[in-house]
């Protein structure tokens, strides 16, 4: 391998979210690692999950200018565990863990839940919405707080599947 | 008093939005679909709520998801943009239900322009010409000659149930109007189910000149000028320019004296623009009022020095206008070119993709809002304009050598846009001599090979 050819797989790498590279050939081998100090990543707009808000942070600079020849990254999620899955909201509004502040939280941690189980209130413009579960398993975690604005696509449990 | 703002919109005119309220010291809520997580409105905007998956159908069109978004974010106005929800009479109802601040004309406004033919009864009362035909459908033959006639040749017969163009026949005379008449009929019955058809003059070669209207909540009613916007290909717009190169200053002033009286028709507020054609005589007649701020307003923007998006808000926020009819000058000339990622050179078929890299023009005289960069990729759900360049200055002449001198610089790699095209017709003789009508583009591409537009 030529000295060009090791050039351009730093550039690429530079360029790209590759965290390693190796590569072998006859008589060869070539490991690359990008170092914690080396080029940020860049993780744009939100976090998992996002409160919303964005913004504010990067108001600084545009983010499209920290990001030049960066390839776009979608929203930094955790990598998916296996056999696990997330509870996200299908609307805007602002979520409730149970029907009326008296009542029993329709989910904890632990609670198992079917495909119709409720799990949660979203009330968008003042119309009390019973979301479910659609899927079967266990939850895992309860990912917002009760009274807590979220928005489409928010993730709201964790849920072991099965 | 608005202090926070919710964008209903996206791509470039979201971030003239914000720009407007970053400059006015108002906080702003970017409302986005799963497709713009990227887009530059949402990272610049003080707040960012996603309202659903990528089609408009299933985010940018959902009223309800908008309004709760306003409502736990607790926002004084919505600015709706273009398109999307901006004519949607129920949908600045419920703004107006909901006690949220609908930056546009009152609902019922919107309903009265958004009915073509409601629209033209109200302001042929106001005494504003409108393309003469007959009042609603012919009831049969003898009757419909009789109206051809009284119009005068060239008619068009349209059908009642029809749209995008279809169902239309032109007749000269007496004789083609007997055949005409029942072809059209036909054709309706067969393409829409429905044989009924209507009469209007068929106005030859038209040049399609909009006036900008601003109407502040105490009554007051100006014009800013007109838009010549005859460039277009299929009834879009790809060139607009302001003054029109066609209209001597008595016909300015008295189209410009019209659009008012058809605004206040309409009891208007905020902005909006009256359309008409203008026929090789002078002669112009109303088609429709658009009850919202327009794409091209930046032309009409740098030739009056009017920043139109601050007066939406200011009018808004039940401002008075600030200035009279009088105080307006039409000091430059402008030229807007409309960037699409289409390829012209393969009937304009859409190129969405990852932008390479993005370099926009600059220097004395030029404008550029866009809202894409080095690295975005365009997505495929949306319109393909992806900007706008204007170029301006004292004189006609001017704006057109340095509008084409911004097109050269303009970088746009990765993706095909129409910077070509718009070059090419810069640079053509009748566009230079102001000769251009609605009937140019089709002329222009029949007679211009390709390699010399893409």
């Amino acid at each position: 391998m030529e000295l060009k050819q090791i050039k351009q797989i730093i550039d690429l790498m530079k360029r790209s979210e590759l965290t390693e590279f190796a590569i072998e050939e006859e008589g060869f081998k070539l490991k690359i690692r990008r170092g914690t100090n080396g080029l940020p990543l860049v993780s744009m707009g939100h976090s998992s999950n996002p409160p919303f808000g964005s913004g504010a942070e990067s108001a600084a600079a545009p983010v499209p200018a920290q990001a030049a020849g960066v390839p776009p990254v979608a929203a930094g999620a955790p990598a998916e565990e296996a056999g696990v899955s997330y509870i996200k909201s299908p609307m805007v509004g602002t979520f409730y863990r149970a029907a009326s502040p008296e009542s029993k939280a329709f989910a904890d941690v632990g609670t198992k839940v079917v495909e119709n189980s409720p799990v949660c209130i979203i009330e968008a413009m003042k119309i009390m919405n019973e979301i479910q579960a659609e899927t079967k398993g266990t939850i895992l975690e309860i990912l917002v707080d009760n009274g807590q604005p979220v928005e489409y696509g928010q993730r709201l449990f964790k849920i072991k599947q099965g | 008093m608005i202090q926070k703002i919710l964008i209903a919109n996206r791509g470039e005119i979201a971030l003239r939005i914000v720009r407007a309220c970053r400059e006015l010291g108002i906080k702003t809520l970017a409302v986005y679909s799963e497709a713009d997580v990227q887009s530059l409105h949402v990272q610049l905007a003080d707040e960012a709520i996603c309202i659903g998956g990528p089609k408009s159908s299933d985010s940018y069109l959902r009223a309800d998801r908008i309004i709760s978004a306003a409502e736990i974010a607790d926002v004084d106005a919505i600015h709706p943009g273009y398109g999307f929800l901006s004519e949607n009479a129920k949908f600045a109802e419920q703004c107006e239900s909901c006690n949220i601040k609908f930056i546009g004309p009152r609902s019922k406004s919107i309903q009265m322009m958004g009915d073509k033919s409601v629209a033209k009864d109200t302001v042929k009362k106001a005494g504003v010409p409108i393309v003469p035909g007959s009042d609603g459908p012919v009831a049969s033959e003898a009757e419909a000659v009789k109206i051809a006639r009284k119009i005068g040749y060239p008619v068009i017969i349209k059908a009642v149930a029809g749209g995008g163009g279809r169902g239309m026949r032109i007749a000269h005379n007496d004789v083609s109007f007997a055949k005409e008449y029942h072809v059209a009929r036909n054709e309706a019955e067969k393409a829409f189910g429905n044989g009924s058809v209507y009469i209007e003059k068929y106005i030859e070669k038209p040049r399609h000149i909009e006036f900008q209207i601003l109407a502040d909540s105490h009554g007051k009613v100006l014009h800013l000028g007109e838009r010549d916007c005859s460039v277009q290909r299929r009834h879009q717009k790809l060139i607009e320019e302001s003054p029109s190169p066609f209209l001597t200053a008595d016909l300015r002033k008295k189209m410009g004296k019209a659009a008012i009286r058809a605004a206040e028709a309409a009891a208007y507020e905020n902005a909006g623009t009256i359309e008409f054609l203008v026929d090789a005589k002078g002669n112009y007649y109303f088609i429709e009022m658009n009850t919202r701020v327009q794409v091209e307003h930046p032309v009409t923007e740098e030739v009056t020095g009017i920043d139109i998006i601050k007066q939406q808000i200011r009018i808004a926020n039940g401002e008075k206008l600030d200035f009279d009819q009088g105080d307006i000058k039409f000091d430059r000339h402008a030229i807007e070119c409309r960037i699409n990622a289409e390829d012209p050179a393969r009937n304009f078929v859409p190129s969405p993709g990852t932008i390479g890299l993005y370099y926009a023009p600059g220097g004395h005289g030029v404008r550029v809002d866009s809202h894409v960069y080095s690295g975005y990729t365009i997505p495929p759900y949306y319109d393909s304009m992806i900007g706008k360049l204007i170029g301006f200055g004292s004189t006609r002449k001017i704006a057109l050598e340095r509008t084409y001198r911004a097109l050269s610089e303009y970088l746009i790699r990765g993706i095909k846009t129409t910077i070509p095209l718009h070059k090419a017709i810069l640079a053509d003789p009748i566009f230079i001599e102001g000769k251009a009508t609605t009937a140019y583009m089709e002329d222009f591409m029949a007679r211009t090979p390709p390699d010399l537009f893409s």
